[in-house]
């Protein structure tokens, strides 16, 4: 039972990360469809950055850059362009596969991929927690950026609710106009929110290469970005609530594991895609009085 | 006392129109101020000019005894200017207490919720406001948005408020109430400029009364002891000796009759038009005239009541049934309904036959004849353009307006709905689209002609309709027109 | 500010037009944006301590330095061309569909299950499979449209997200009714021959190349020839002036979305019954979405696609050479796709 709960656990932080980065600039107005390729710079950044420097901190610092990289890219063609969030942010994800895998070969010099192994990053039990029975182990020995993701959870949820910037934030995605009329700036918001947005995905890719796997391979986001993205809407864009949502996704997948185990025969690809239909499902559930941030994907006007 | 605001001299101009032409305006602490005027009259023009959203041409502008120029609406806020639009400028999905703190430094960075909805709570005590902090503005009825509004305002200290158009989305009981609240203001030593075309409500809230009439003062004078026609005269103020000469005819059959229309935003209308007559209706814009035409047009579903069109009735007949059926529409908005600009002329000329020859042929479209009518139209209505293929963003304002004209007066249509036609033309293509109306009207067709400017309507029209509060306030035949009368009626409730 | 719109509550759907600003030098800012995104590339290539010339060169040889090579840049244009066609179509009508993906994968489980499932003589096989590769597609796209119109859902995210439930539906389709048991990774058993597509001798083209500029030259026409183009044209400019045109926006919506499903259906089944011969798994990874790039690309007139089809194809037939023969790694072309079609976006924006 235990391990099953791990395993959700572990399948769903990557995903965690990308929701969270991804609601900030959902809020603010623009589509996160460029989570995948911002988990897959940072995931790249976070074992080269490590293998370079031989510091996983500076891994883990290389990949908010990497995906900050890309999210400013997203933000200025999105944001100061004024071009179509949905495709901006679809170009940014081929892109980003191009650039990983092509840079992932040059750095042998010789066409063929860098091959790197490096060792996960080792659990870090908390003291006095960790010692609780049952409940200890589980939650309370975890590789470090698991407990950063809970943190970001808390922190995003504050920040939404209780600061002014987070009220900016949130208007500015349901109405720029009263943001501009209020004294503010909306187009600076949405483009600080989307490169935000960039480098919290970038931890995300970081989990899975650097905590999880300890190797890069080329798009080994393999769509958890989109993955992402559905359950920060099955979470109403609600920090906690697609934290949830990732963490269900992650249970159905482990689930799904240990049936096949057992030679029970789920079918793995109808638990795969039920993230989708269920993300669809809450989209035309709610229909007039969904939460979709009333102006996400309009362009700014400009004066 | 000295005054709040002292106004002088106020000059802007927009091209050679001059919106305004040398306005004075004072407003004394504890003082409603009536902004009394129709469309065009410069009232909006003069509003954000006081609160920074444009510079003047000339003038001085001094608040609370420190001068005013060159400001940004923050600085005219910061000095204690407040201004409610008539959109409001709220996000729905939140609370009245956040939509307070919005952009509002006194609620710290870290918002101040508790402390911030405890002043919400004790204003809206204060005066009468009756608001939830923690209500949810799309919860809201209109009536408390707008207070939502006013309440920011007070919480920032503003001294004077500015009201544009405040009642045109309230209820009757809603109106009540906002004038109680105005009240309380003044009692408080606010100042408040009321913008407004409805007499009714200058009679009842304001001190003093400012009417403006094509950019300038035609009248200030005291409430007290002004009498509802002055006003409205003052106001619409024609020369009333003036004398129309319309072309005296006779009108043949009923070709257009609309029983009970009703619709969201106007609400049972009747009316008649026979062939050979031209209905005009007048009003101050946004009393239910877009969507009286609209709805006659097909672009608006009725919810009631009944049209019919040569003994056809087509109250739920789509756009394209309609045009069959001789409707032509000139719909007031020019620039993204009546024409596609980025198209070229050929292909706005076809825009609503596109399925006719000579512009198809099937399904095919047939690019020569239809370059070929296209020709003889833009001579025949002397539309001037470097030819059938010319984008329609490049031409003057004038020109496009004939390519709508042209468009829906080659079809010969049985009944033709214009609005606004000649907004925003100059004299020689106004006078082109009132000639080419009333030579419609000549072959025998109907025309219902709404518009906010009163002098076209009278010109043009042979019966006179006025629209208020979306739906007929009055009726008579131009040859009658009593402009007294007309004011009234355009203004409010009539007498 | 801002003008009052008036609402159309019949007609009425949230303006979200993708807006091409269509004016001149388009043609010329496209030409810019690909030249913009070589000259990185070449940075790049520069970077890794190769020759940029020396790399593009055996890019080119390797697109072009033979007939069989030739035909393979042929046949890897066939589905960006068609796929490309029918999301410019759709564009251009304002509706942003990015659900090619998924409709080109659903494609390619229609042309397996008829070519299985009914084996006819040649050349009713080919027709029968593709028909149904197209009417598969079309299905999906319908599914994605009737969410759309009937709940009041973007478009954007019911394409986007049926793309994946595509994919997994493909895998499993063929874990199951349309899998080859003990063969080691998802595959169907190889169609029978009569439903191959023909292929140019020596060339190795296959004739879905054919069938996609005939395609793509039929939509011009339509877009620009027909009243259905005109209406489209219309819709995607301005939705109020539609209405007032007496066009029915829904039905134009299904139209063009049934219309595009198709095409991109049809590209998934020439990809299996061209290329692979067989159902596999993974075979329309990325087409879906760079037919976006390749739509935009060509500034969304479907003559101007094959060129920019061309240009795509070509990249990536080339590019395998070039990791040969240079040593430069093929992913350079998804950059360059990817740069190419970023540059494009910023420079061919609507500007307000």
């Amino acid at each position: 039972m235990t391990e099953f709960l791990a395993a959700a656990i572990r399948i769903a932080t990557p995903l965690m990360f990308a929701a969270l980065g991804g609601i900030l600039s959902e809020r603010a107005g623009v589509f996160a469809v460029g989570l995948e390729g911002m988990m897959l710079a940072g995931a790249f950044a976070a074992v080269v950055g490590t293998w370079w420097s031989g510091d996983a901190g500076a891994g883990v610092l290389l990949a908010t850059v990497a995906g900050a990289a890309i999210g400013l890219m997203v933000a200025t063609v999105a944001v100061r362009f004024r071009a179509d969030n949905m495709v901006t942010g679809l170009t940014a994800n081929i892109l980003a596969l191009g650039l990983t895998s092509y840079l992932l070969r040059v750095l042998a010099g010789g066409g063929q991929p860098v091959a790197i192994h490096l060792t996960p990053l080792a659990a870090w039990p908390i003291p006095g927690l960790a010692d609780l029975p049952v409940l200890g182990p589980l939650l309370f020995v975890q590789p470090p950026l698991t407990y950063l993701v809970v943190l970001g959870c808390l922190m995003l949820a504050l920040f939404l609710r209780h600061t002014q910037a987070g009220l900016t934030l949130r208007a500015s995605g349901e109405n720029p106009e009263a943001v501009f009329a209020a004294g503010g700036n909306p187009l600076r918001v949405r483009m600080l929110a989307v490169i935000a947005c960039g480098a919290i995905a970038g931890l995300g890719g970081a989990v899975l290469s650097l905590q999880q796997v300890g190797t890069f391979t080329d798009g080994m986001t393999g769509g958890r970005g989109y993955l992402a993205l559905a359950s920060l809407i099955v979470g109403r864009w609600d920090p906690w609530a697609a934290a949830a949502a990732c963490l269900v996704f992650g249970m159905a997948e482990a689930f799904e594991l240990r049936l096949q185990s057992f030679g029970v025969p789920v079918s793995s690809y109808i638990v795969h895609m039920a993230p989708y239909l269920l993300a669809l499902a809450v989209l035309a559930g709610l229909g007039r009085s969904s939460k979709l941030p009333a102006a996400i994907g309009q362009p700014l006007q400009s004066d | 006392m000295a005054p709040l605001l002292k106004m002088r001299g106020m000059v802007r101009t927009f091209g050679a129109l001059r919106a305004n032409d040398g306005i004075d305006l004072d407003v004394q602490p504890g003082q409603i101020l009536g902004l009394l005027g129709e469309n065009g009259s410069g009232k909006s023009t003069l509003m954000k000019v006081l609160f920074g959203m444009l510079p003047p041409d000339a003038g001085t502008i001094i608040f609370r005894g420190r001068e005013l120029s060159r400001h940004h609406p923050r600085e005219a806020m910061a000095a204690g200017i407040a201004m409610i639009h008539q959109h409001f400028m709220l996000i729905e999905a939140m609370t009245v207490v956040e939509n307070v703190m919005l952009g509002w430094q006194q609620a710290g960075r870290v918002i101040r919720t508790a402390a911030i909805a405890a002043q919400v709570r004790e204003a809206s005590r204060r005066f009468g406001l009756h608001l939830d902090p923690a209500a949810l503005v799309a919860t809201l009825p209109l009536g408390r948005r707008q207070r939502v509004e006013i309440l920011k305002a007070i919480l920032r200290d503003a001294e004077l408020l500015i009201l544009d158009e405040p009642t045109s989305n309230l209820a009757p009981t809603e109106i009540a109430d906002l004038l109680a609240i105005l009240r309380r203001l003044r009692a408080e030593g606010k100042g408040i400029i009321f913008i407004t075309h409805k007499l009714p409500e200058v009679l009842e809230i304001c001190d003093e009364v400012v009417v403006l009439r094509d950019g300038r003062v035609s009248g200030r004078a005291p409430v007290a002891g002004a009498s509802r026609a002055r006003l409205a005269e003052m106001m619409v103020g024609r020369d009333l000796a003036r004398a129309h000469k319309p072309v005296p005819r006779t009108p043949g059959g009923v070709r257009l009759s609309v029983s009970d229309l009703t619709g969201p935003g106007f609400g049972s209308l009747s009316l008649d038009v026979r062939g050979g007559e031209i209905l005009g209706v007048a009003g101050v814009d946004g009393n239910g005239q877009i969507e009286l035409t609209d709805t006659l047009a097909g672009m608006r579903r009725a919810q009631a009541g009944r049209i019919v069109l040569d003994g056809r009735d087509i109250t739920h007949a789509p756009v394209a049934a309609r045009v069959q059926a001789g409707l032509a529409y000139i719909p007031a908005d020019r620039a993204s309904t009546a024409l596609v600009r980025g198209m070229s002329v050929a292909e706005n000329l076809m825009l609503r036959d596109s399925g006719s020859s000579p512009y198809a042929r099937g399904p095919f479209l047939t690019p020569v004849p239809a370059a070929t009518k296209a020709q003889k139209l833009m001579t025949e209505y002397d539309i001037r353009a470097a030819g059938p293929s010319a984008v329609v963003m490049r031409l003057s304002g004038g020109n496009q307006q004939k390519i709508v004209v042209a468009r829906e007066l080659d079809r010969a249509p049985a009944v033709l709905v214009a609005h606004q036609a000649a907004w925003g033309l100059d004299p020689g293509a106004t006078r082109f689209v009132l000639d080419q109306v009333i030579a419609l009207r000549d072959a025998g067709a109907a025309v219902v002609y709404v518009s906010s400017e009163l002098e076209e309507v009278l010109e043009i029209s042979d019966r006179i309709a006025v629209m208020a509060g979306g739906q007929f306030a009055g009726e008579m035949p131009t040859a009658e027109a009593d402009l007294k009368q007309i004011g009234l009626w355009m203004a409010g409730r009539p007498e | 500010m801002m003008a009052p719109v008036s609402s159309l509550p019949i007609t009425a759907f949230k303006g979200r037009a993708f807006r091409l600003q269509l004016r001149e030098g388009l043609a010329g800012r496209i030409l810019l944006a690909v030249l913009l995104s070589i000259l990185c590339a070449a940075a790049l290539v520069a970077l890794s301590g190769h020759n940029p010339v020396e790399a593009f060169g055996a890019m080119a040889v390797g697109a072009v330095g033979s007939p069989h090579q030739i035909g393979a840049a042929l046949n890897r244009t066939t589905p960006y061309l068609l796929a490309g066609s029918g999301v410019a179509l759709c564009f251009r009508a304002g509706i942003i569909n990015i659900g090619a993906e998924g409709q080109i994968a659903v494609g390619g489980i229609g042309a397996t299950a008829a070519a299985l499932a009914f084996p006819l003589d040649a050349p009713f096989a080919v027709a029968a499979s593709l028909l149904s590769a197209a009417a598969a597609g079309a299905v999906w796209a319908g599914f994605a449209t009737a969410i759309h119109l009937g709940r009041r859902v973007h478009e954007v995210l019911t394409t986007l997200l049926l793309n994946f439930v595509a994919l997994l539906l493909v895998q499993q389709v063929l874990a199951g009714p349309l899998g080859q048991f003990g063969a080691g990774f998802l595959q169907s058993p190889e169609l029978p021959r009569a439903a191959w597509l023909w292929r140019m001798p020596s060339f190795g083209a296959h004739s879905g190349f054919l069938i996609a500029v005939v395609a793509a030259a039929s939509l011009s026409f339509v877009l620009w020839r027909t009243r259905f183009g005109f209406a489209l044209r219309v819709a995607g400019s301005s939705r109020p002036a539609a209405a007032y045109a007496g066009f029915s926006l829904p039905r134009l919506t299904w139209s063009v979305m049934l219309l595009a499903g198709a095409l991109a259906g049809l590209a998934g089944g020439i990809e299996v019954l061209g290329v692979h011969r067989r159902l596999i798994e993974g075979f329309s990874l990325g087409f879906g979405f760079k037919a976006v790039t390749v739509a935009l690309l060509g500034a969304l007139e479907p003559l101007a696609i094959v060129p920019a089809s061309l240009f795509v194809g070509l990249l990536e037939a080339g590019s395998l050479s070039m990791q040969r023969q240079v040593g430069v790694p093929s992913a350079l072309v998804v950059v360059i796709e990817g740069l190419t079609m970023l540059f494009v976006l910023a420079a061919t924006v609507r500007r307000a």
